[in-house]
C-alpha cells in the first residue's frame, strides 16, 4: 500500500493555544483510518488543516508525493464530509450530487448525459435511488448522510475526510451506517479519514486507528493492539475501559496512592508519568476471606453502585483513597451477582494482565 | 382497539385546535377595527371620491368618469406616470447594485456578530438626521458651484461645472439611492448572515471557485432577502414626492408630486385619481416581486 497523505510536523496555534503540536503521519491508499481524539484535542483543527480551511503555521503536507500546504481547498481534490452535512438547502438530493461536477474549477463536466449518469451511478452506490428529485430537507438524517457521501464521492477524491460523520445520527441508525460506510469505501477504493469521539467507533471502523492526544498522535496502530496495548497512560484513559493509578516504580513494585502491586515479568512501556493500568473486565470481584493464588493482586474497595447494559454488568466500588474503580462482569460467563450495597470485597487480577507504564 | 384510541385522539386534537383560534381571534380585534376605520375607510373613500364631479373650485358627489378620462389623456399625468415607474427602476437597480456588496460584506465576511451589529447600524446613522438637513447638505455638494464640481475642475478632469448634477433627474436618482439603500441592506445581510459557512466550505471543497460559489449558492439563498428589500424600497419610492420636489427643482413630477399639487389646488378628484392608481402600481409591483421567491419557504 503505497501513501497517500503525509504530514511532516504541522503545528497550529489559536493565540495561547497550541492546537496542533508537531503532527507527524503517514496514511496509506485504500483504507479505512479512523481518528480518535476527545474534545479539545485538535482533531476537527487536523482534519481542516488537511482539507485546507486552516493554514499550519508551520511543517509540510504531502498528498500524491506532492506539497500543498498553499494549494486552495478547491484545487486539493480531498473530500471533506461535514458534521452537519452542509448540503444545500436549495438544491435537490440529485442537484446536491451533482454540484461538484458541474461547478468545478478543475475539468469541470459540461455534458449533461455524462453529469445524469454518473450522479445515477452514485446514487445507487450509497442507496438513495427513488430520491433524487427531493428537496433535502425532506430526507432523513442517515438519508442526508448518504447525500453528504455521495456528494463528495461522485467527484472522485483520492481520499476523504469524514468529521464526525456518524454524530448527528441517532444511536440505530449509527450502528447500521458504520458498516455501510464500510461497505461503501471498499466499493469506492479509496482512503476514509474518519474522525471520532467515541471509542467504540473508532475501534469498530478503523483498519488503523489513529489516537490524537493535546495536539499529538499518541498511538497509530490496529485496534487490536490500541484496545489491548495502548501506547500511553493517556491512551488508556480514552479508551475507557482501564482503571488508572498514578504512582512509581521501586524494585519490582509498583508504589501507588491505593496500595502496592507487583510487577509481572513486562518490561513496562515509556511514558512521560508512570502509571498502573488494568483492564474493567480483567478484574474479579471475591468475597473478602476468599484466598488469592501466589500470581494474583488483591485490593479492597466498597461497593457503590453497578450499571446493568445487557451483555455485561459493569460495577463501581470506591477504593480507600476515594477513587472510583470499574468492574465489567460479561453475562455470557455467569449470571450478574448482587453486590451488597457499602459492602467491603476484594478485587483481584493476575499480576500479568497490568499494563504498566515508566 | 389501538385504532379506537387512535382515532379518538385525533378527534379531540380536531375539538381543540377548532375552539383555540376562536378565542385567540380577539387579539386580532383592535388591529382590525384601527385598520378599518383608518385604512380601508380612507382607502374605499379615495376611490369613491375619484367619480365625484370636479369643477374649478367645488366638488359634488355627483358619479362621473371625467377625472379619469382626464387623467389618461393627459401628458402631464400620464408623464408622471411614466417618470414614477421610471424612477422606481432606475433606484430600485441602484439600491441593488450599492447595497448587495456591503450587505454581502457584513453579512458573509465579517465573522464577529457584535461588529456585525455595529456595521448594520452604522448603515442607519444617515437615517437619524433630518430629512430637511440632509436636503440642505446635499445642494452644497451638487450644486454648480458645489464641492463634486469643485473638485473636479480643479483636478482639471472637467473644464466646466457639470450641471446635471442638482436639479435634475440624476440628482433625484442619487438622492433615493442614498436614504432607502440601507432597507436592501437589511434584509440581504440577515438573509446573507443565515448561510451556515460550512455549506460555503463544503462548495469549495467540490471545487467550486469563489464567483461559481456566488451564483450557485450565495445568490440563490440570498434572493428572498433581495425580494423583500426590494419590496421595501419599491413601496417608499413609488410613494415618494420630497426627496423629488426638493432636489429636482420641481423639473420631476412623480405621481407623490402630483398628488400634492392637486390636494393644494382643492382638486381631490384628481387627486384621488392619482392616489388610487398608485395604490394599483404599488399593488401590483409587491405581488410580481412576492412571485419572484417563495418566502413561505424561508419563514
Amino acid at each position: 500500500m503505497s501513501t497517500v497523505l503525509q504530514l511532516k510536523n504541522i503545528t497550529k496555534t489559536y493565540g495561547d493555544m497550541r492546537a496542533l503540536n508537531g503532527i507527524d503521519l503517514a496514511l496509506p491508499g485504500d483504507a479505512y483510518i479512523s481518528l480518535l481524539g476527545p474534545s479539545g484535542s485538535g482533531k476537527t483543527t487536523l482534519l481542516r488543516v488537511i482539507a485546507g480551511f486552516e493554514h499550519p503555521d508551520g511543517g509540510a503536507i504531502l498528498f500524491d508525493g506532492k506539497r500543498i500546504d498553499t494549494v486552495p481547498p478547491h484545487k486539493r481534490g480531498i473530500g471533506f464530509v461535514f458534521q452537519n452535512f452542509a448540503l444545500f438547502p436549495h438544491l435537490s438530493v440529485a442537484q446536491n450530487i451533482a454540484f461538484g461536477l458541474e461547478n468545478r474549477d478543475v475539468d469541470p463536466v459540461a455534458d449533461r448525459r455524462l453529469v445524469d449518469t454518473r450522479v445515477r451511478d452514485i446514487i445507487s452506490l450509497v442507496g438513495l435511488s427513488g430520491l433524487e428529485g427531493r428537496a433535502v430537507t425532506q430526507i432523513s438524517g442517515g438519508q442526508r448522510q448518504r447525500v453528504a457521501l455521495a456528494r463528495t464521492l461522485v467527484t472522485e477524491p483520492r481520499m476523504v475526510l469524514l468529521d464526525e460523520p456518524l454524530g448527528a445520527l441517532d444511536a440505530n441508525l449509527r450502528a447500521r451506517m458504520r458498516a455501510e460506510l464500510r461497505a461503501i469505501r471498499e466499493r469506492c477504493g479509496v482512503t476514509f479519514l474518519h474522525v471520532t469521539g467515541s471509542e467504540a467507533e473508532a475501534l469498530a471502523m478503523g483498519d488503523t486507528v489513529l489516537v490524537l492526544e493535546s495536539g499529538r498522535i499518541a498511538q497509530s496502530a490496529d485496534s487490536d493492539t490500541v484496545y489491548n496495548r495502548p501506547a500511553s497512560p493517556a491512551v488508556a484513559r480514552f479508551l475507557n475501559c482501564y482503571n488508572l493509578f498514578p504512582g512509581r516504580i521501586e524494585g519490582g513494585v509498583f508504589v501507588g496512592g491505593s496500595g502496592q502491586f507487583a510487577l509481572g515479568s513486562a518490561t513496562p512501556s515509556r511514558a512521560a508519568s508512570p502509571a498502573y493500568a488494568i483492564r474493567y473486565d480483567r478484574v474479579s470481584v471475591r468475597p473478602r476471606e476468599a484466598a488469592i493464588a501466589e500470581d494474583e493482586i488483591r485490593i479492597e474497595a466498597n461497593f457503590v453502585a453497578s450499571e446493568y447494559s445487557g451483555a455485561a454488568v459493569n460495577s463501581f466500588f470506591a477504593l480507600d483513597d476515594g477513587r472510583v474503580f470499574e468492574v465489567e462482569s460479561h453475562l455470557s460467563h455467569a449470571a450478574p451477582e448482587t453486590y451488597a450495597e457499602q459492602g467491603r470485597y476484594a478485587l483481584v487480577w493476575k499480576r500479568e494482565d497490568a499494563l504498566v507504564y515508566a | 382497539m389501538s385504532m379506537m384510541a387512535v382515532a379518538e385522539q385525533t378527534e379531540t386534537e380536531t375539538v381543540a385546535e377548532k375552539k383555540s383560534p376562536g378565542k385567540a381571534l380577539w387579539l386580532l380585534a383592535p388591529g382590525v377595527i384601527w385598520m378599518s376605520l383608518f385604512l380601508v375607510l380612507p382607502m374605499l373613500m379615495m376611490v369613491y371620491v375619484s367619480f365625484w364631479t370636479q369643477t374649478t373650485f367645488t366638488i359634488e358627489p355627483t358619479l362621473t368618469l371625467k377625472s379619469w378620462v382626464t387623467f389618461f389623456t393627459s401628458d402631464t399625468y400620464l408623464g408622471a406616470l411614466w417618470t414614477t415607474v421610471r424612477i422606481w427602476l432606475i433606484v430600485l437597480v441602484a439600491t441593488v447594485l450599492v447595497g448587495y456588496p456591503a450587505a454581502l460584506f457584513v453579512g458573509l465576511f465579517v465573522k464577529n456578530k457584535a461588529l456585525q451589529t455595529v456595521l448594520l447600524v452604522l448603515c442607519v446613522i444617515p437615517f437619524w438626521t433630518s430629512f430637511l438637513i440632509r436636503v440642505l447638505a446635499w445642494r452644497p455638494m451638487l450644486g454648480k458651484e458645489g464641492a463634486i464640481n469643485m473638485i473636479l475642475m480643479n483636478l482639471g478632469i472637467t473644464d466646466a461645472p457639470i450641471e446635471v448634477l442638482l436639479f435634475s433627474e440624476l440628482s433625484v436618482i442619487i438622492g433615493m439611492t442614498q436614504i432607502y439603500c440601507v432597507f436592501m441592506v437589511g434584509p440581504i445581510a440577515f438573509m446573507l448572515g443565515r448561510i451556515d459557512t460550512s455549506i460555503i466550505e463544503a462548495a469549495q471543497d467540490l471545487g467550486a471557485g469563489f464567483w461559481r460559489i456566488f451564483r450557485t449558492i450565495i445568490l440563490p439563498l440570498s434572493m428572498p432577502g433581495v425580494v423583500v428589500g426590494a419590496i421595501f424600497v419599491s413601496v417608499m419610492v413609488l410613494g415618494e414626492f420630497a426627496t423629488s420636489a426638493a432636489l429636482s427643482g420641481r423639473k420631476v413630477n412623480l405621481l407623490g408630486n402630483i398628488i400634492v399639487t392637486q390636494v393644494g389646488s382643492l382638486k381631490w378628484a384628481f387627486a384621488a385619481v392619482a392616489g388610487v392608481v398608485l395604490t394599483i402600481l404599488m399593488g401590483a409591483v409587491v405581488a410580481a416581486l412576492l412571485r419572484v421567491v417563495d418566502l413561505r419557504k424561508e419563514l
